[in-house]
């Protein structure tokens, strides 16, 4: 077996505001061996965004993490300290944001902020970090390098500023990679290009990277394995061909359900989720996606089901797959592509 | 020709340029050619989509023939009347049959009026109907969109993504329009409700008997939607063909391209299709490439690509390129 980079187990965090406590995520768990991509789906307000904070220990006020264990290499780091955080995070775990027009400090150049971290972890000298501030906007593919080093952000197009974002990221060659939607401001064209780089980018340095969108398009392509949260859970969790060709939960095959495929060729009408997301200040008791469910009995609103286990590495939290659950005749949404071999 | 009977929008030559002003006198020293000579029909109840990069004049286009901006050359002929020159008093029997609906939801919408009162302004403006019957037209319109009455003394900020590019809608629809621009409509919301968003346009479609111009840049659920579909590049149209046809037989480089970019949610495919990656960005339309704007980042670009524009050729069957490439093959 190969070795476990990250393990997330029982997570809770919550944001203490005046209307409550808001329970972003309410007890998550996974685990992340070394150079495999892992992809989250959700959307928005599924705690997804929020895990990755937590992971970084980024938090803010009012966000805490409740309870819960994180391990990085086998060691604990939710009661790190601060400082201790310094030096795991940008040089061990690093992380690109999802919005690059205001995730780069407009006052310093691009190299100032590749050789700030570069600085800070590896402690090379000015010179030598500004030749590897360079190397490393040649190694995300930014033309002229030796002259772009001095620019500043707004010099740069979107698509460029996430490849010196990928470049900030991973130029103390990170162990783990937490992309929180990398693509979701950019062009079609350009989240292509951004994909293909951190494809390569993980064949080159064997990254771990965790890849966080709401894309289910974008996690086929460069995902090994796939949770799938709602409402501050793990709602499935498996590899990618569990989660398109074998889903088991209602709200995997709700996402299928509700997105168009431009291979198919047929133009049927889109079947989408009723209904909104539910309030995380007063989660619903049992399972959070009943009100949503189309197929939801009614233990499903009283207790919250627990994992079953479809095999190895599937896994689901639904009442369906109990023992006692009625047979029910499910469209799973899936719809597989022809593949020319 | 006949076509252009049933044609509600035709657009011919259009152009926009915004200048760029330098100095203390403010001189215009260059211009932004955001919108570069198009022209396309679009006929009653259909729903023509415009596909593109960020950058490449789409929401242009669809603010130009609204008349948000001014149109600095060429003609839209809505309905038979030339409304390219038409002074500001003059539009608003206009403005009466064509609505926009905007991309942000969070952005569009007052935040300091009731939700009654953002779908009742159009109502007002154009003196369509007052008191209770102002106050039934509301009702009326919130469950057309799906919300219901309660919701009319609500202010936007109680509402979440969806909802508010509902009540966005419910305020187009309050003039009773023949056309709608939906400049996207759905790129800022979350998948699941995407759909619902979707399904609802195309039922007001049928029940009202609509016309859209659906801008976007998400080519999949532009396919889904659109009937026919223009694929803009640096203010240029490239390629105009029925949306089946165009994602079955792409002709242009830069539509294959941008089709090729699209992630298929299906592991298997995904993994065995070949993608032709575009390299580089879309260059500044103030100094666009000479020929063919594309030329740059074109891997089958050729000598004549630099010299000479390439103008519309029709393939049959309502499918029109702008390639050099065309000419070459026999």
């Amino acid at each position: 077996m190969s070795e476990k980079i990250l393990e997330v187990k029982n997570l809770k965090t919550s944001f203490y505001t005046h209307l409550g406590e808001v329970q972003a995520v309410r007890g998550i768990s996974f685990s992340l061996n070394k150079g495999e991509v892992m992809g989250i789906v959700g959307e928005s307000g599924s705690g997804k965004s929020v895990t990755s904070l937590s992971i970084m220990k980024l938090l803010q006020y009012p966000g805490e993490i409740k309870s819960g264990d994180i391990f990085f290499k086998g060691e604990d780091i939710v009661n790190k300290k601060n400082k201790e955080m310094l030096n795991i995070r940008g040089n061990e775990i690093a992380m690109i944001f999802q919005d690059p027009m205001t995730s780069l400090n407009p006052v310093y150049t691009i190299g100032d902020q590749i050789m700030e971290v570069i600085i800070r972890h590896q402690g090379l000298s000015k010179k030598k970090a500004k030749e590897k501030a360079i190397d490393m906007l040649r190694l995300v593919g930014i033309p002229s390098p030796e002259e772009r080093v001095s620019n500043y952000p707004y010099e740069f197009s979107g698509g460029m500023r996430q490849r010196a974002m990928a470049a900030i990221a991973l130029s103390c060659e990170p162990d783990l990679l937490i992309a929180d939607e990398p693509t979701t401001a950019l062009d079609v064209t350009i989240q292509d290009q951004i994909l293909k780089l951190m494809k390569d980018l993980k064949e080159k340095l064997d990254t771990s990277i965790i890849l966080i969108t709401h894309d289910l398009g974008v996690v086929a392509d460069i995902c090994t394995k796939i949770v799938v949260m709602y409402g501050g859970l793990v709602m499935e969790e498996g590899t990618s061909k569990d989660i398109f060709y074998n889903p088991k939960h209602p709200y995997t095959m709700g996402l299928l359900k509700s997105i168009p495929r431009l291979d198919l060729g047929e133009k049927k009408r889109l079947i989408p989720i009723t209904g909104t997301p539910p309030d995380l200040i007063k989660p619903p008791k049992g399972c959070p996606f009943t009100a949503r469910c189309p197929y939801a009995m009614k233990i499903c609103s009283l207790h919250a089901p627990k994992y079953t286990k479809i095999d190895e590495n599937h896994k689901a939290m639904c009442w369906l797959l109990h023992k006692q659950s009625p047979n029910m005749k499910m469209d799973t949404g899936v719809k597989r592509g022809i593949v020319n071999e | 020709m006949n076509k252009d009977k049933d044609a509600i929008i035709k657009v011919r030559n259009l152009k926009k340029y915004f200048p760029v002003k330098k100095g203390f006198l403010k001189r215009k020293v260059q211009y932004v050619k955001a919108v570069d000579d198009i022209s396309f029909d679009i006929k009653k109840g259909e729903t023509f989509g415009l596909v593109g990069e960020s950058g490449c004049g789409k929401t242009t286009t669809g603010r130009t023939i609204i008349r948000l901006y001014d149109v600095t050359d060429g003609d839209v002929i809505f309905d038979g009347t030339n409304i390219s020159n038409m002074k500001e008093k003059d539009l608003s029997s206009f403005r009466k049959r064509v609505q926009m609906i905007f991309q942000d939801p969070f952005a569009s919408l007052n935040s300091r009026m009731t939700v009654g009162d953002i779908v009742g302004e159009p109502l007002d403006i154009h003196k369509l109907a007052s008191g209770k019957e102002r106050q039934e037209r509301i009702y009326y319109l919130l469950k057309t969109v799906g919300l219901s009455k309660e919701h009319a003394s609500r202010y936007p900020h109680e509402f979440s993504g969806g909802q508010r590019q509902r009540i966005g809608i419910a305020r187009a629809l309050a003039v009773d329009p023949d056309f709608i621009i939906c400049d996207e409509p759905i790129s800022a919301l979350d998948v699941s409700i995407q759909a619902q968003v979707v399904n609802m346009l195309e039922d007001l479609q049928k029940e009202l008997g609509l016309t859209y111009l659906f801008i976007a840049h998400d080519l999949s659920m532009v396919r889904h939607i659109s009937d026919r579909i223009a694929v803009m590049y640096l203010g240029k149209i490239v390629e105009v063909a029925k949306s089946e046809e165009l994602y079955k037989n792409p002709t242009h480089p830069y539509t294959k391209a941008l089709l090729s970019a699209i992630p298929i949610p299906d592991p298997d495919v995904t993994h065995k299709r070949e993608s032709v990656t575009l390299e580089g960005e879309v260059p500044s339309p103030i100094n666009p490439p000479k020929g063919c704007t594309f030329r740059t980042r074109c891997k089958y670009a050729f000598e004549t690509c630099k010299n000479k524009e390439p103008s519309m050729k029709n393939l049959g069957g309502d499918h029109t390129v702008a390639c050099h490439l065309l000419d070459n093959k026999k």
